[in-house]
């Protein structure tokens, strides 16, 4: 009897890999969005791998964390690389995330009976700002330690326990070594543990209710005599091929941004974080990372804080149910009608409106324009039951287009 | 639909447009190159002998280069209690990512003569700096030109700092050897604040290529069992 006999006789290898790769049969016309899924989880494996040996370096006390990046960045072999792997892991694993949600948004992949698959990923989305604020807050530069102010106050909006919360959010009355220290067990422990027990979820809601395709019609059909779906191939070889060619193209990519511009002029690593932390010096101009100034600046839109929060609040929720917002007798944007698409159209315009205003310090133009693309963010989801319900649809095809 | 994108696309930018400016005048390009070791060696000597009677460069301490030039964490002001104007100069190991290199390469060429200033010196980029005007010597003494208001409103960009400013004397070197001697300092802040650079864009290169390549076989295996999917 072989090792491998011996193992399978008590371990079910063949049984997993027949259920999840070989006998996975995913539609045969994924396009260019479907390949953001695979790309993120290869962004959060880098995460962990060199957050383990980013972790082995840095020390989370008020004193001596940022010097402790500099450690790596000067005295650690190859710490530079480690370092700007999971800096340019950070931003990509939002601008993947960002995209794979837009997928899901633009073919319906959020309708029945994928509805929890998509409340799972929404939470994947949450914790992953969570994962993100601990982290940036780590390198205890200037932005790091005013921005951490920023968020943790927001808890203070909270009515009656508000001021109370935020002592208990930051274990001490100011953001301080205290904080770090807790943001720091945070970041490496707990919430990767629920990311990675989350992802888990949403892969297994996925094998269960079948992928999406960009066409929004159902595989399962139309089958053949064996039972399988005519127009799904299995995920393995099929798309474990497809997806390790795109993984190289996004290789090329993260790394031409890795070796020659992880900083990218200041949106990934912004200038004001290579000071240390000051807690007497306030910096000209708090903005959050990239990928938290939509919803940083729908809350500066609003000159109420608690309704701004509240606002923030509000847009995250409603992308939570999108399901039930959608009435649409199809799922993908390619069958539905023109109001959908105009919707669509408002609500790009809209999002990357709002993220750019987030970053930009405010003005009375800008502020005008951050209210107007915020108006245009929750109309996109308010009149969905409306339009979608009303408009003419185009007729569905029988088998899946190419 | 076309249209529609032009006009998100407007609105998106307009913001922009109307951002007004703090700074009154344009950062100069510098010609920073971080293989030009003999320059970052010089801009080293240079730091070594003089900008560290003030400015510490602590995340450097344990850097050959920077040793070799004599920077070394004992010769570093660490210790001073007292600075003059109350003042404490920035420790400059980062100063290059702060600031970034033309705002540095701009600074040291924009101190100009102002005798309203404890130093007697002001400077157009950042304005009653608290540093003295330590190059004066090689540069020469500028002052504002008469007619900078003018030249001003002459330009619908930022005007450069050699539009405002104007020579009174010369100083011991020639406005193209000053400009080398800023460039090497600016070169070794540079480095000072990012001494991985030369490895980082060596190997960069190296992974490219090697992930080239590897696309080549990828892009051939999925086309081979991608054959039979109708």
């Amino acid at each position: 009897m072989s090792v491998l006999q011996w193992i399978y006789q008590r371990f079910p290898v063949r049984e997993f890999s027949q259920k999840h790769l070989t006998g996975y049969y995913a539609p045969k016309n994924f396009n260019f969005w479907y390949y953001f899924g695979s790309f993120s989880l290869l962004v959060l494996l880098n995460q962990i791998v060199t957050g383990i040996w980013l972790a082995m370096e840095y020390t989370p006390t008020a004193d001596s964390a940022f010097a402790s990046v500099q450690h790596i960045m000067r005295d650690v072999r190859y710490g530079w690389l480690l370092r700007f792997m999971h800096t340019t892991g950070a931003s990509a694993f939002f601008v993947v995330i960002y995209l794979h949600m837009y997928r899901g948004l633009i073919y319906g992949s959020y309708q029945k009976p994928r509805e929890l698959l998509w409340l799972i990923g929404m939470l994947i989305y949450i914790v992953l700002l969570a994962e993100a604020f601990t982290g940036y807050v780590l390198p205890w530069g200037q932005m790091s330690f005013w921005g951490a102010g920023v968020i943790t106050s927001f808890a203070s909006a909270v009515p009656f326990i508000g001021k109370y919360l935020v002592v208990w959010l930051r274990g001490d009355f100011n953001v301080s070594g205290v904080t770090l220290h807790r943001f720091f067990s945070l970041h490496v422990t707990a919430i990767p543990l629920i990311l990675l027990l989350l992802v888990f979820f949403h892969l297994v809601a996925l094998h269960h209710v079948g992928s999406n395709n960009p066409d929004g019609i159902d595989i399962k059909e139309k089958k053949d005599m064996h039972h399988k779906p005519l127009d799904g191939i299995p995920f393995h070889p099929y798309y474990t091929v497809k997806d390790l060619m795109g993984s190289v193209v996004f290789l090329i990519v993260f790394s031409s941004v890795l070796f020659f511009a992880p900083k990218m002029g200041g949106f990934f690593l912004e200038p004001d974080n290579f000071i240390p932390a000051n807690p007497l010096q306030t910096p000209e101009h708090i903005a959050p990372v990239w990928y938290m100034t939509p919803f940083y600046a729908i809350l500066r839109a609003i000159p109420n804080k608690f309704l701004g929060l509240l606002a923030m609040a509000v847009a995250i929720a409603l992308m939570f149910v999108l399901p039930w917002l959608d009435r649409s007798k199809v799922r993908s944007i390619r069958y539905k009608g023109n109001w959908s698409k105009f919707a669509i159209v408002i609500f790009i315009i809209s999002f990357v409106g709002l993220g750019y205003m987030g970053v930009e310090p405010v003005s009375p133009v800008r502020s005008f324009l951050a209210r107007l693309y915020s108006v245009g963010y929750f109309a996109f989801f308010l009149l969905m039951p409306f339009y979608t319900a009303h408009e003419k649809t185009k007729p569905l095809p029988e088998r899946v287009t190419t | 639909m076309k249209w529609l994108k032009a006009l998100g696309i407007m609105i998106v930018f307009a913001g922009n447009v109307c951002a007004a400016e703090d700074i009154s005048i344009a950062l100069e390009k510098a010609p920073v190159n971080m293989n030009d070791i003999q320059s970052i060696k010089r801009g080293a000597k240079f730091f070594a002998t003089t900008c560290m009677a003030c400015h510490t460069l602590i995340y450097l301490r344990y850097n050959k280069l920077a040793e070799e030039a004599g920077i070394t964490y004992e010769k570093m002001p660490v210790n001073v209690k007292t600075w003059p104007l109350g003042v404490k100069p920035p420790d400059l190991s980062l100063e290059a990512n702060v600031r970034s290199v033309d705002w540095i390469y701009t600074y040291l060429h924009s101190f100009y003569t102002d005798t309203t200033r404890p130093y007697g010196v002001n400077n157009l980029v950042f304005p009653n700096t608290a540093m003295m005007g330590v190059l004066v010597p090689q540069q020469g003494q500028l002052v504002l030109a008469s007619d900078f208001k003018l030249v001003h409103g002459l330009y619908d960009r930022q005007p450069q700092w050699y539009n405002v400013l104007e020579y009174q004397s010369q100083g011991s070197m020639s406005p193209e050897q000053f400009d080398q001697l800023v460039t090497d300092i600016v070169n070794f802040l540079d480095y000072a604040a990012d001494p991985y650079q030369v490895e980082q864009h060596r190997l960069g290169y190296y992974v490219l290529a090697f992930l080239l390549i590897f696309f080549v076989l990828v892009f051939l295996l999925k086309q081979a069992y991608w054959r039979d999917v109708k």
